[in-house]
């Protein structure tokens, strides 16, 4: 069956997404693409990984299905299994399965949330056979040109039980994602969360502050996601200290000594 | 009391020294109508105060009897120390002053906003460094100040009513303080050659410009203010927040002015700190009086003006406010403002001095083992050149050149490290590291010296000449020493048995200190308790099963349509409640070298009990030792847990014995404990190191070699399929420990005082 015109509407981004690139990523991913390479997203919570894939998918006019992952997923959550309908068994793909046949781009995020035994089905689709095996239906799916396969995880500190093993990140082509540069970042800010250039320039600074507090407790600071979030609180009324202390001073820590030396910031700023 | 008794007792107390008869007799007076409670409690001070200061315990005694009559007996003690405290920060008289007020001073002060900086000191601390990005310190001091490095505050501050507000002057302290650093306000460069210091060890340009006037106080103290309005200035754009805060607090009470035949200068002076505080300083000046600054003031509020244009207005100032003959008046100074403090240029150049000492002997170090691994020839050859140089006329220091990469490649956009030296007309070509090394320094201090070059090339001709060395005996031993091979990074290739490590056992001690940890963190031991407990029985649901505890419907129906779809149906279709076994062993490397000594030491052995305990309870195996040592035949592993060993009275005891010792020699210690981990079966092995900072040993094992020694024993590590990760104590952040671990492999922790409730949040998320 020729999969690439199974339409999926409603996986497709209809509407170009906002998406500031930080680099060359945009080209990268889509050369990676053009060469049938899969792509592994890296980088801290909310710094724009899920945004890029979806302003890629657009780009390349491909649906996007993404599936979060977490240790309780298996291999059938992912390629498909049988079910009963009015007394017949029915064969339900699962989404990566899906994707495949539609020629669309899978998105795996938090990968190494997976167990490491629902991870390997993925290894024949990441290297240069570009195969998904269903070995219920004893099928052996190729995937068309149009298919692409992504992952992401944050690398900051974290459990040695949850690593990528060598021999699924080396399938991959790595972009390593980060904040974007002051400016950029302003810029998101201003967009994304409807604010006033001068405010949101405030509240990256805030941001870049608690980022500053990586060796004194605070593994990861505030994310531009969270500004986003203050900005939208702001913009429907709330006060700008109380927005910033549920949107960004709360959601970073319990540590009362940390909690108040963040409000001092945001005191200092505002 | 008789008197007999008192002067016995009193002259036991402050033995050996021996007062004079009468003025003890005066003394003790006194004391005769006391009951016995007062004189034994006043007694028991004797020995904490005298050995201080004789004229503050003699004072004490004068004045206790009618002190008492306001202080309760129960808070003597916490009185005195207060005292003492006082003593050590600003001397005799300050203490005295204190000792003197127990009513303003002392009794009255807890419901007047008084804020204390200990207990407030880790919020301003992480505020601090948040704000200003980099890792400052904050320490009590007896006046408001800043080396560029530290921050120095006042121990309490009760200016305010309203201890909020006396929060804020703290934060206000910092931010000036932090400003000043931030726009280089003490570190000036000189105009002509851009370098802040006038020679590159010694004196701040700042310091020549200030002597060059008929009144250089009066022009430090100009400088200084309008750098202080320059950093209002920047604060303002900076931390908006703060600045409107401060506008808001209570009048500020202002050194006041009460001499009237005080110098024009310091009326002049006066009266511009006057109007800042009032914030009509830059307001008026828009419309007229101070034609002198009025350009100043103007750039200012526009596009902004740098210490250059200070340097100029100071110099206007001065011209202006030239002293007259006539009357005679000299300059006799001002208050600073609270938040201004104090400038010290002799504080600022000792803290370049020790960069420039530290950074300085890491370079020699790190040249002299590059040196070292040249051919033969080549090392004999620039030893020649350095003989002669030291005999010869042609100058003491080396002729170093410094050919930089950028000359090759063109571009100059990113900085370039240095690729070749000439030392003495002899081309060096250097290693990606030490380039890097050297061009750091030279960025940041101006110039390579030729000395250092001279040292380098002396050090290296003296080759590495291991030698035997007895310690001092410490602890027991419990077996045969152990050998192990050494890496040599400049032979890429292993020394055969160069380490000879024992392992001993820590000398019986007993202490309280384990007590007391548990003491103080007595809810936070609960809490871990409780936490891990949770981690523990983190049961976990296991689907599709033979059997088990219930029907699992997923697969039943899975299987039942696999069934009808002419499937072998999967008979797997129980769920079973699963406890996951934690099947984890650890070792607990405790860096013991003579560096941890004070809060650091303290902190790891805090943070030991703290993670005993929280493993106790979770059941994972785990072994500590501490290491330390001298020299490769004399590592020194410290047995404070093997494997299997209960965690019990002994144990404790060890902890409680952990003291610090000689070096840090880490491969020896990392390949004994990565065959330790070895020999255990468990499925995930991890390997804990708790470090305050570099591997260092009294040889040659420093700088690059040792790292590269390290990062080796932690890849052997690796490849026998165990987990390092560390955890340091350290000022900073130091390029190599990401060459080392990796980079999400180690965590920094700058706060010695958080590690105790760090460690083992940091246990947790390793194995979660
Ligand atoms: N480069 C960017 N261009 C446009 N928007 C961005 C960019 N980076 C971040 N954002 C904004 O930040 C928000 C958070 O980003 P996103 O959800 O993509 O984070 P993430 O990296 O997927 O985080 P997580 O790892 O937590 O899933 C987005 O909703 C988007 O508004
Ligand atoms: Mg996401």
């Amino acid at each position: 069956m020729d999969g690439a015109n199974i339409p999926l509407d409603e996986h497709r981004i209809v509407e170009k997404p906002y998406y500031l690139a930080q680099g060359s990523e945009v080209e990268i991913a889509c050369a990676a693409y053009r060469s049938g390479l899969p792509l592994l997203l890296k980088g801290p919570t909310g710094c724009g990984k899920t945004r890029f894939m979806q302003y890629l998918a657009w780009k390349l006019d491909r649906p996007l299905i993404t599936v979060s992952c977490h240790d309780d997923l298996s291999t059938s959550d992912l390629v498909g299994r049988y079910l009963i309908r009015a007394g017949e068994a029915v064969w339900m793909d699962g989404p990566l399965t899906l994707a495949v046949r539609a020629g669309a781009i899978c998105y795996l995020d938090e990968v190494v949330e997976a167990r490491k035994d629902t991870t390997v089905v993925i290894h024949p689709l990441a290297d240069d056979r570009r195969e998904l095996p269903i070995e219920k239906r004893g099928e052996l799916l190729i995937a068309p040109p149009e298919f692409m396969l992504a992952v992401s995880y944050n690398p900051g500190y974290q459990s040695v039980l949850k690593d990528l093993k060598p021999s699924t990140r080396q399938r991959f082509v790595a972009l390593s994602f980060n904040y974007p540069e002051l400016e950029q970042e302003v810029d998101i800010v201003c967009q994304e969360g409807g604010l006033e250039r001068d405010l949101a320039l405030s509240l990256v600074k805030l941001a870049v502050m608690t980022r500053n507090l990586k060796d004194s407790g605070l593994p990861e600071g505030a994310s531009t996601r969270l500004l986003i979030q203050a900005g939208k609180l702001i913009g429907d009324g709330v006060d700008i200290q109380t927005a910033c202390r549920v949107a960004v001073v709360e959601p970073l820590s319990d540590d009362p000594e940390m909690l108040a030396a963040v409000e001092d910031m945001v005191g200092s700023i505002f | 009391m008789n008197f007999p008794d008192l002067n016995k007792q009193f002259y036991h107390l402050v033995a050996p020294d021996i007062p004079n008869d009468w003025e003890v007799e005066e003394l003790l007076e006194p004391y005769l109508d006391q009951s016995d409670e007062v004189c034994q409690e006043v007694f028991k001070c004797i020995p904490a105060i005298w050995p201080i200061s004789s004229s503050l315990c003699c004072d004490f005694l004068r004045i206790m009897p009618e002190t008492l009559k306001i202080l309760p007996l129960s808070q003597l003690s916490t009185w005195v120390g207060e005292i003492l405290d006082r003593y050590e920060l600003d001397g005799l008289r300050a203490a005295q002053r204190l000792m003197r007020n127990v009513e303003s001073g002392y009794m009255n002060r807890s419901n007047a906003g008084l804020v204390l900086l200990g207990e407030v000191e880790g919020r301003l601390l992480t505020f601090i460094r948040g704000v200003a990005g980099r890792d400052l310190f904050i320490a009590p001091g007896n006046a408001v100040f800043t080396d560029t490095e530290t921050i120095f505050l006042p121990p309490e501050l009760a200016v305010f009513s309203a201890s909020a507000d006396n929060v804020l002057l703290y934060k206000l302290i910092l931010a000036f303080q932090w400003a000043y650093i931030a726009n280089g306000s003490f570190t000036l460069p000189d105009p002509v050659t851009q370098e802040p210091l006038v020679d590159s060890e010694s004196s701040l340009w700042l310091n020549t410009f200030f002597a060059s006037f008929s009144q250089p106080l009066f022009a430090r103290d100009c400088y200084f203010f309008l750098e202080t309005v320059r950093a209002a200035r920047f604060l303002e754009q900076e931390l908006p927040g703060l600045m409107r805060a401060w506008a808001k607090l209570p009048c500020f009470v202002l050194p006041g002015v009460e001499d009237k035949n005080i110098s024009p200068q310091a009326a002049f002076l006066s009266d511009l700190q006057l109007r800042f505080l009032n914030g009509s300083l830059l307001e008026a000046s828009r419309e007229e009086p101070l034609p002198l600054l009025k350009d100043y003031w103007h750039r200012l509020l526009g596009e902004g003006v740098n210490g250059m244009d200070t340097v100029a207005a100071v110099k206007a100032i001065c011209a202006a406010h030239a002293p007259h003959e006539a009357e005679g008046e000299e300059y006799e100074g001002i208050t600073p403002l609270l938040f201004q403090g104090e400038i010290r240029l002799s504080a600022v150049e000792a803290v370049h001095r020790q960069r420039f000492l530290r950074q300085g002997e890491e370079l020699v170090h790190s040249l002299a083992l590059h040196l070292a691994s040249l051919p033969k020839e080549q090392l004999e050859q620039l030893l020649r050149s350095e003989e002669e140089k030291e005999n010869g006329a042609t100058g003491l220091e080396s002729d170093v050149t410094m050919i930089m990469d950028s000359e090759f490649a063109g571009t100059a956009a990113e900085p370039q490290a240095p690729l070749l030296i000439t030392i003495n007309n002899e081309e060096v070509r250097l290693g990606e590291e030490v380039a890097e090394q050297v061009r750091q320094f030279h960025d940041e201090f101006g110039h390579l010296p030729g000395r250092f070059l001279s040292s380098a090339v002396g050090r290296a001709g003296k080759g590495l000449a291991p030698d035997a060395h007895p310690g001092p005996e410490q602890g027991e031993e419990l077996q045969a020493p152990i050998c192990y091979d050494e890496w040599d990074h400049r032979r890429k290739g292993f020394r055969k048995n160069w380490c000879m490590v024992t392992i001993k056992e820590l000398p019986d001690l007993r202490s309280g200190f384990i007590r007391q940890t548990l003491g103080k963190y007595h809810g936070v031991v609960n809490r871990l308790r409780h936490q891990f407990e949770m981690m523990r029985t983190s049961d976990r649901f296991a689907r599709r099963q033979r059997d088990g505890d219930d029907i699992d419907l997923d697969a039943l129906v899975e299987s039942l349509a696999d069934g009808r779809a002419g499937l072998p149906s999967s008979d797997r279709l129980f769920i079973k409640l699963l406890r996951d076994e934690r099947d984890i062993a650890v070792v607990f490397l405790i860096d013991m070298s003579n560096s941890t000594a004070g809060w650091v030491g303290n902190a790891i052995k805090e943070s030991l009990v703290l993670m005993t305990e929280a493993l106790e309870v979770l059941g994972d195996r785990y072994a500590i030792y501490g290491f330390s040592g001298m020299r490769r035949t004399r590592c020194e592993l410290f047995r404070i847990k093997e494997f299997g060993e209960p965690y019990g009275e002994r144990v404790r005891e060890r902890i409680g014995a952990i003291s610090p010792m000689e070096y840090t020699r880490m491969g020896p210690a990392i390949r004994h404990a990565t065959s330790l981990l070895a020999k255990t079966d468990a499925r995930v092995r991890l390997l804990i190191t708790l470090s305050d900072g570099k591997p260092e040993d009294y040889d040659d094992y420093k700088g690059e070699y040792a790292i590269e020694d390290t990062r080796h024993a932690l890849l052997e590590a690796k490849m026998a399929g165990i987990h390092p990760f560390c955890i340091t104590i350290d000022h900073q952040a130091h390029d190599y420990m990401d060459h080392l671990y990796g980079p999400v492999n180690y965590i920094f922790v700058n706060d010695v005082r958080k590690l105790p409730m760090r460690m083992p949040e940091i246990y947790r998320v390793l194995t979660t």
